[in-house]
């Protein structure tokens, strides 16, 4: 005997299916058990809520932009450039101190600054978005 | 007579086109050179001596019985670069693109060889398809040939490979065994599966400059040391390195005669660090202001920017200098900067180029990716590297010095044959602030104000051993010098380190942590 799940349309269906072999000779149903469906419903409506937030973590940097992550664990000491102001290549966009040092990050090339992803103060992780340039 | 000698300057007109004109016309098209063009543009005018022109494949498989392949698709021979013997390959696109079969590698082999017994540093070319599907093993073969050539030179003579058109699967290990690896924005290429085969397999799509481009293999990876926009700057900066080595193991870096007056003063050096030790400042003005006429050649400009490697010369002789850069994550030690610095110290060490250390480092990079990544493996790569090599090392310490990063910096006791501190110095076993968390833990928790305390502490702590003072008082460091006068006293230094003579113990080899 063994246990299936099936699913259609988001509904989920708990089936038994039992072979039959060919000693045994009676026929017996093979659908043993139809369970009404599950109410499932709830879980791919998680699963939508989950993508929704992937989602809106991309939507942070405006299209088309590059976003600025942070090289290495610190705090935000200060934000140098507002959005929207335009930046050259090399231009200090923000003192991240770390290691006890008050690290430049830079702007990689020309562009106008897009959206800051971080605040004054705050404790970032490598890889977190500090700043979009577009 | 007059029959064969027309014979062969018609036979060799022929080899001298390669592919021919249609396909010579294509590779300019793609803004890339032929093999013949890349050599003259890399040789002494008129000193290009070509050999095995007329080596020729032995397929008989598939139809390649009636196919000819003027030169084998590599053109190989010797000339002059300043002067200079260096042996040179280069891969011809044009001829079944540069396809290598067994020939085809028999003639790189026979240069190789030639360049070992001679001393003199090869340049290859690599523009080539892969290896000659119709030879079959017989390609792979001629491929291992060449790794086993690249290997048995290294550290004899410079290897240096341009990559100037694609170079994919096995093909990229000849390159990656040489010393130097240069690439050109755009036509180089570099990879061990190409786009297609990622697709299929990992379902990752990804474009061919993006995944072996030039930026990518000299920013991301770090396999190749140089790129530049357009072959002409590639082979002039091919020629630029070529000057700061040797021929050979056995040699001496070239002496550039120099106006650059020895005891120049540079006030500038005296207040280029910042009087708070948390602001950055950019190391690489302290290293072109030292070297003769301000001229610093970069290698691996891209890659791991916490450290920073290069030649410059001082006095007219080459020096490999290894610094850190406060600019770049704090001028931490990390992973790639280990790897990066570790390569560069044993290069040099191999061509008998002493070593100049520039020290501002606050420690190793904290955090899992870098201990999950092997950074004890990693980071012990420098201190192998420094305590094996035997080359004059010169140490300078510019400001922070702490823990097992001052020491993988070339300390002392890793054979620095000169420690120099400049005042600011601070070289402690860690920072202050930890420093005095842990040594004053109970003077602190039973003060009235803890946080004054700890402030206080702190001052205490950077005052009394944040210097370079109690280091020099143990003959850790030799002198505390003006930071001003470094010039004058690294060049005095190098200069009385020119007779050092330091051997390792005999050995098959030592087992550095790879």
């Amino acid at each position: 005997m063994k246990n299936y799940l099936i699913r259609v349309n988001g509904n989920e269906y708990e089936v038994e299916v039992e072979e039959i072999s060919k000693s045994s000779g009676e026929k017996k149903s093979i659908v043993k058990q139809t369970v009404a469906p599950k109410q499932e419903v709830k879980k791919p409506a998680q699963k939508i809520e989950t993508k929704k937030e992937e989602t809106k973590k991309v939507v942070d940097v405006p299209q088309g932009a590059e976003s600025i992550d942070a090289p290495m664990p610190g705090t935000v000491l200060s934000i140098d450039v507002n959005e929207g102001d335009e930046v050259k290549a090399g231009q200090v966009l923000l003192i991240l101190e770390a290691m006890k040092m008050e690290n430049e990050i830079l702007s990689p090339r020309d562009g106008k600054v897009a959206a800051i992803h971080t605040t004054k103060g705050t404790s970032v992780s490598t890889g977190d978005k500090l700043v979009s340039i577009e | 007579m007059d029959n064969k000698l027309e014979k062969l300057v018609k036979a060799k007109e022929k080899i001298r086109l390669g592919g021919g004109e249609k396909r010579i016309e294509k590779q300019h098209e793609r803004g890339k050179h032929t093999a013949r063009e890349r050599i003259d543009m890399l040789l002494d005018e008129g000193s290009f001596v070509e050999i095995d022109a007329f080596v020729k494949h032995r397929c008989n498989n598939f139809g390649m019985e009636s196919v000819e392949t003027p030169g084998e698709g590599v053109v190989t021979g010797y000339g002059t670069v300043d002067g200079r013997l260096i042996f040179v390959y280069a891969q011809d696109f044009t001829v079944l693109g540069g396809s290598l079969g067994e020939m085809h590698a028999e003639k790189i082999c026979k240069v190789q060889e030639m360049a070992i017994k001679m001393g003199a540093p090869i340049v290859g070319f690599n523009d080539s398809g892969g290896a000659r599907i119709q030879e079959g093993v017989d390609a792979l073969s001629g491929y291992g040939k060449i790794f086993y050539r690249n290997t048995k030179a290294s550290g004899v003579i410079p290897q240096i490979t341009a990559i100037m058109g694609p170079s994919a699967g096995g093909a990229v290990y000849s390159p990656a065994i040489t010393d130097f690896i240069f690439m050109v924005e755009k036509t180089s290429m570099m990879f061990i599966t190409g786009p297609q085969v990622i697709k299929t397999v990992t379902g990752e799509e990804v474009s061919q400059e993006e995944l072996g481009g030039a930026m990518t293999h000299n920013r991301t990876s770090g396999v190749a040391h140089f790129v530049d926009n357009s072959e002409e700057e590639c082979i002039e900066r091919i020629k630029k390195l070529l000057s700061f080595l040797p021929s050979n193991n056995l040699e001496e870096p070239p002496y550039v005669e120099t106006e650059d007056d020895i005891n120049r003063i540079e006030d500038r050096l005296n207040e280029i660090v910042p009087e708070n030790p948390n602001k950055p400042y950019d190391m690489k003005e302290i290293i072109t202001i030292i070297a003769d006429d301000n001229d610093f050649f970069e290698v691996q400009p891209y890659f791991a920017q916490n450290i920073i490697t290069g030649y410059i010369r001082i006095n007219g002789k080459t020096v490999g200098v290894i610094g850190n850069q406060p600019k770049v994550l704090a001028g931490c030690l990390d992973i790639n900067a280990s790897d990066k610095a570790g390569r560069f110290i044993r290069t040099c060490d191999a061509y008998n180029i002493p070593l100049l250390n520039l020290v501002d480092v606050p420690g190793f990079l904290p955090g899992t990716e870098q201990e999950y990544g092997g950074i004890i493996r990693h980071g012990a790569k420098m201190l192998y590297a420094y305590s094996e090599a035997t080359v004059p090392k010169v140490t300078v310490i510019i400001r922070k010095a702490y823990g097992g990063a001052y020491i993988a910096m070339c300390n002392k006791e890793l054979g620095a044959d000169q420690v120099f501190a400049w005042p600011n110095a601070e070289i402690a076993v860690m920072g202050p602030d930890g420093a005095a968390n842990i040594i004053f833990k109970h003077d602190i928790k039973e003060s009235e104000d803890t946080m004054e305390t700890r402030a206080e502490k702190i001052e205490e702590y950077r005052h009394t051993v944040a210097n370079p003072y109690i280091a020099a008082s143990r003959g850790y460091v030799d002198d505390v010098i003006v930071p001003s006068t470094t010039r004058q006293r690294l060049a005095s230094a190098f200069d009385m380190l020119q007779s050092k003579r330091e051997t390792n113990p005999a050995k098959k080899h030592g087992n550095i942590p790879l």
